[in-house]
């Protein structure tokens, strides 16, 4: 009786009246059991994805496949030179940076040249030409990266046209398998609200099913990937 | 009288078969789909493996459903989001009015959710003068032309560019010059940045809702899904309670079967993840974050043990890229929220079978779609059972019945069925010697409108093997 | 080896395509097997059933057993009626007094093909048959039966028979029993769309294991005076070299 009473004031409390009568129905429907279908072979025993040997090589293929750019560089000064490119050619305008020393050092040679936004002052605006940040891990399987909402936040990796990772070989993972168990390890959700697998450019095929690269999000991916840690 | 809605599509479906042009469109999209499908399919080592594996996901999420949602909730509440439960789609969209209102809000961006179709959001919203965005490119040209989605995952397949272009010309822009679809896409993004950035609620669905980790996974591929879940200050998401899965890890093979089936990708583009509103030290994200978990009949479903696995549809769109049915009277003929093999056999347990049962009969039964199912669902057989189901309810024609029954008669007495069968030839035979065929007296009439006439040898198989025998 | 089969012949083929049994009887005496043909089978209950009305069904599917049941095997050139016997018997007569016998049945009821192809063990059955052939992959016998090499095996033995492969191939023909009547509209355009796929090859006949799908197709392809005519891959099968008689298609009718 307390737990009804107790179970009420919790609905009442929360103006979700429907809550335990969903459950109920609920309950009541799962008293007729579904026997479980036998299988001729135990699931796990079965490889579904083919084993990656070589992820680094797996993942600069599937990056072509999925319209991103992938530079390999040797060291930091290589990483540095080649964000100078990619900056120089695209427009005018801000660029918005995730808050992180080691982007901080990468990014002090534009500093006078270019306005720069960095994620300590707020999210990146409408007018950002490219937005600057790290990743959490990179994704061989499926020539992913994978962020999070300490990556500079949610817009980082959305808002501007063109988007660039800073990146090292040791943060690459074989597969979405690793990443996804990697994410409950470290308790990447106890840290951040947010974390996306992006894996490529933003796109659509919604006419004539043409792909069109570029849709609401960045139009370039560039990942920078250093060797080494 | 008005017009039921099995007279509304028997109507709409002879009209759009006959369309070929429509047949041409819907052929090309599909062919493009069918490549891009093997293909990827082809990228994983184990199909099968993989359908079982997700088939085996979602059985245990279903079967322990009132758990998982449960935990999901929890997990959501702990870190300041709010979960509320709406038994059907009216008190979905009270909800969802009411937060608006609450919150002042004048426009929302919305990315794509068949539930919110399903629970006429948007409807709802803008009685209240809320402006509603569709950012999803297809979703937003369906929506400009006042239509619903033809498809669940290609909302506006049924277009050509001429036909979009046309469109955008005359709703957005008359200096629209260019159909390249491009184009297309760049001034759809230009129209609805403005939207995204002006807007105070974000509205998405769920492709799955995790348990263990109390996350919103949404799958995008043209970033607007991004844009509403991190640019306005409220999300809400709008999700089937049927969306919910064990654990983080499950990700790992539902995503890609997803995309492979949705489009032949390896993973869709953006597979995000939302556990919350934004949290303290964070830059962005929206401030208040609401989930509904929309019953709305699920649970009646859940209830019928031998279909409960149609909760197990991830809405991949499979089903309806292979259906014959569908690639002949494209989605909008259903007249439903859910065209296809999938939305022939969830809509009359969500809507009435009464209603509804004939979608269950307007299929050749092939099984492609079972087929094809990413998470096994044995579609075709449950559109049988639907009519099984429509038989024993006693919602059936009475001619049908009796006929039926007269059929049940002759073939339990092989003399009968034998004579029926002689003197049905025999008689077709005369009235097609007189030229009757196809006029009102020929009970073949229906079968001749589109076929040449059956043939009618002079001798059934069993009197040729009895004659046989007797010669011997 | 002798084999004694029983002959399950389906309803419409016995009223309407009598040759397609015919056929089926000459191949499986030309590869040793004695034939019977129990006169008191009516027809496996398809109709109803996917119609919905199992009740209707029930009793014809029981009938069907009484018959069968002392059968060592059954064939039926039909890859449709065959999944309702081994697919839907078992759980159609769940709670009859004959549903032992239905379950043996369902494993000793084969289509055609199958038969030829997994239980005798053969796939040159001496045919020759010097035309262009396309295969439509009926979708029962595809789908329910999963015989997808089967009729391919046979088909590439037949002598002087050249193989075109078609465009889906595996898309339904539209027939679907009732389905043909209560939207034929849908059904027309599906046949129709089937048809295409055939004109586009420019084959002299298509074949399947399924003679509805056939039937079917046959309508279609005569209401559209199509020069590829149909034929069921028993009538292929039995032609032989020499045996001076033309090749029979489904819309033909033997004087």
């Amino acid at each position: 009786m307390p737990e009804t009473d107790n179970a009420q004031t919790k609905q009442m409390q929360t103006g979700n009246p429907s809550r335990e009568r969903i459950l109920e129905r609920i309950r009541t429907g799962l008293r007729v059991v579904v026997p479980e279908q036998p299988r001729t072979q135990a699931n796990s025993e079965r490889v579904i994805f083919e084993p990656i040997t070589n992820p680094l090589d797996r993942f600069q293929q599937e990056c072509v496949a999925n319209l991103m750019e992938c530079v390999l560089t040797s060291d930091f000064a290589a990483s540095a030179q080649h964000l100078a490119e990619v900056l120089e050619s695209l427009p005018a305008g801000e660029i918005f940076v995730q808050d992180d020393p080691a982007l901080r050092r990468l990014l002090e040679p534009f500093a006078p040249a270019r306005a720069i936004r960095w994620s300590n002052q707020g999210a990146p605006g409408e007018a950002s030409q490219a937005t600057v940040t790290l990743a959490e891990s990179l994704i061989a399987q499926t020539g992913s990266i994978l962020v999070s909402a300490a990556c500079g936040g949610r817009g980082a990796s959305v808002i501007a046209p063109c988007h660039i990772v800073y990146a090292t070989t040791a943060q690459l993972v074989p597969d979405l398998a690793t990443a996804m168990s990697g994410i409950s390890q470290q308790g990447t959700f106890d840290r951040n609200s947010f974390a996306c697998v992006i894996s490529g450019s933003s796109r659509t095929a919604d006419i004539e099913k043409i792909l069109v690269q570029g849709a609401h999000g960045p139009r370039r991916l560039v990942v920078i990937l250093q060797s080494g840690a | 009288m008005t017009q039921t809605a099995a007279q509304r599509f028997l109507e709409d479906a002879a009209v759009k078969s006959a369309d070929l042009v429509h047949r041409e469109i819907i052929r090309r999209g599909m062919d493009s789909y069918d490549a891009a499908h093997l293909k990827g399919r082809a990228r994983i080592k184990d199909w099968e493996a993989a359908r079982e594996k997700c088939q085996e996901i979602k059985r245990e999420a279903i079967n322990h459903l009132d758990r998982y949602l449960v935990q999901f909730e929890e997990k959501v509440v702990a870190r300041g989001g709010h979960v509320y439960w709406a038994a059907n789609a009216e008190e979905a969209c009270t909800y969802v009015k009411d937060l608006a209102l609450r919150f002042g809000v004048r426009t929302v961006v919305k990315s794509k959710s068949m539930v919110t179709e399903e629970i006429h959001l948007s409807p709802a919203l803008e009685k209240e003068g809320i402006k509603v965005w569709e950012t999803d490119l297809g979703e937003f040209i369906v929506q400009l032309r006042n239509e619903g989605p033809y498809h669940i995952v290609t909302p506006a397949m049924h277009l050509n560019r001429g036909q979009i272009a046309t469109l955008f010309r005359e709703k957005l822009d008359p200096a629209i010059a260019s159909d390249d679809p491009a184009d297309l896409m760049a001034v759809a993004r230009r129209k609805l940045r403005e939207a995204f950035f002006a807007a105070e609620m974000g509205i998405s669905g769920a492709n799955f809702l995790v348990a263990d980790a109390g996350v919103v996974a949404i799958s995008t591929n043209e970033g607007n899904g991004r844009l509403c879940t991190s640019v306005p200050p409220i999300h809400v998401v709008v999700t089937g309670i049927e969306k919910v899965i064990p654990r983080l890890d499950d990700l790992a093979v539902l995503w890609p079967v997803l995309a492979t089936s949705g489009t032949g990708q390896g993973i869709t583009t953006y597979s995000t993840m939302i556990a919350g509103p934004r949290q303290p030290g964070e830059v962005d994200g929206a401030k208040e974050f609401h989930v509904v978990l929309v019953d709305n009949g699920r649970s009646r479903l859940l209830a019928d043990a031998e279909q409960r696995e149609v909760l197990h549809c991830i809405r991949c769109g499979a089903c309806l890229n292979i259906c014959p049915v569908f690639r002949h009277v494209g989605g909008h003929t259903y007249g439903t929220t859910y065209p296809g093999p999938i939305g022939s056999v969830l809509t009359p347990h969500l809507n009435g079978i009464k209603e509804f049962k004939h979608l269950s009969y307007a299929s050749s039964l092939c099984g492609a779609c079972s087929s094809v199912c990413p998470v096994k669902i044995d579609l075709h057989h449950h559109l049988l059972e639907n009519r099984r189901n429509a038989a024993e309810a006693g919602v059936t024609k009475s001619s049908e019945r009796m006929i039926f029954r007269m059929w049940r008669a002759a073939m339990v007495r092989p003399r009968v069925y034998a004579f029926g069968g002689w003197s049905m030839r025999k008689a077709l035979r005369m009235l097609y010697a007189l030229g009757l065929a196809g006029t009102v007296v020929d009970p073949m009439r229906v079968w001749n409108r589109y076929r040449a006439p059956v043939p009618l040898p002079l001798q059934s198989f069993r009197a040729r093997w009895r004659k046989d025998r007797a010669g011997n | 080896m002798s084999r004694k089969v029983s002959l399950f012949v389906p309803c419409f083929v016995d009223q309407l395509l009598p040759e397609v049994a015919v056929d089926t009887v000459k191949v499986l005496r030309r590869v040793g097997c004695e034939v019977d043909f129990p006169e008191d089978q009516t027809c496996c209950g398809q109709p109803a059933l996917n119609t919905g009305y199992w009740g209707e069904a029930r009793p014809c599917a029981e009938h069907f057993v009484r018959v069968f049941k002392n059968a060592e095997v059954v064939v039926s050139p039909s890859g449709s009626c065959v999944s309702v016997i081994r697919l839907f018997y078992p759980e159609l007569l769940a709670h009859s007094s004959l549903r032992e016998d239905a379950i043996s049945l369902a494993g000793r009821t084969f289509e055609f093909s199958e038969f030829l192809v997994k239980v005798a063990e053969v796939t040159q059955v001496g045919a020759s048959f010097p035309h262009t052939v396309t295969y439509h992959a009926s979708c029962h016998g595809l789908r329910e039966l999963n015989l997808r090499s089967e009729p391919m095996q046979l088909l590439r033995e037949v002598e002087g028979l050249k193989l075109i492969p078609m465009v889906r191939s595996e898309e339904c023909c539209g027939f679907g029993g009732t389905f043909a009547a209560k939207f034929a509209d849908i059904s027309g355009a599906m046949g129709n769309s089937k048809a295409d796929s055939v004109d586009a090859i420019g084959a002299e006949f298509v074949t399947a294991i399924d003679p509805s799908c056939l039937m079917h197709l046959q309508g279609i392809l005569g209401k559209r005076n199509a020069a590829a005519r149909t034929i069921h891959l028993a009538s292929i099968l039995a032609q032989q070299r020499g045996a001076g008689s033309s090749p029979q298609g489904l819309a033909e009718e033997k004087p």
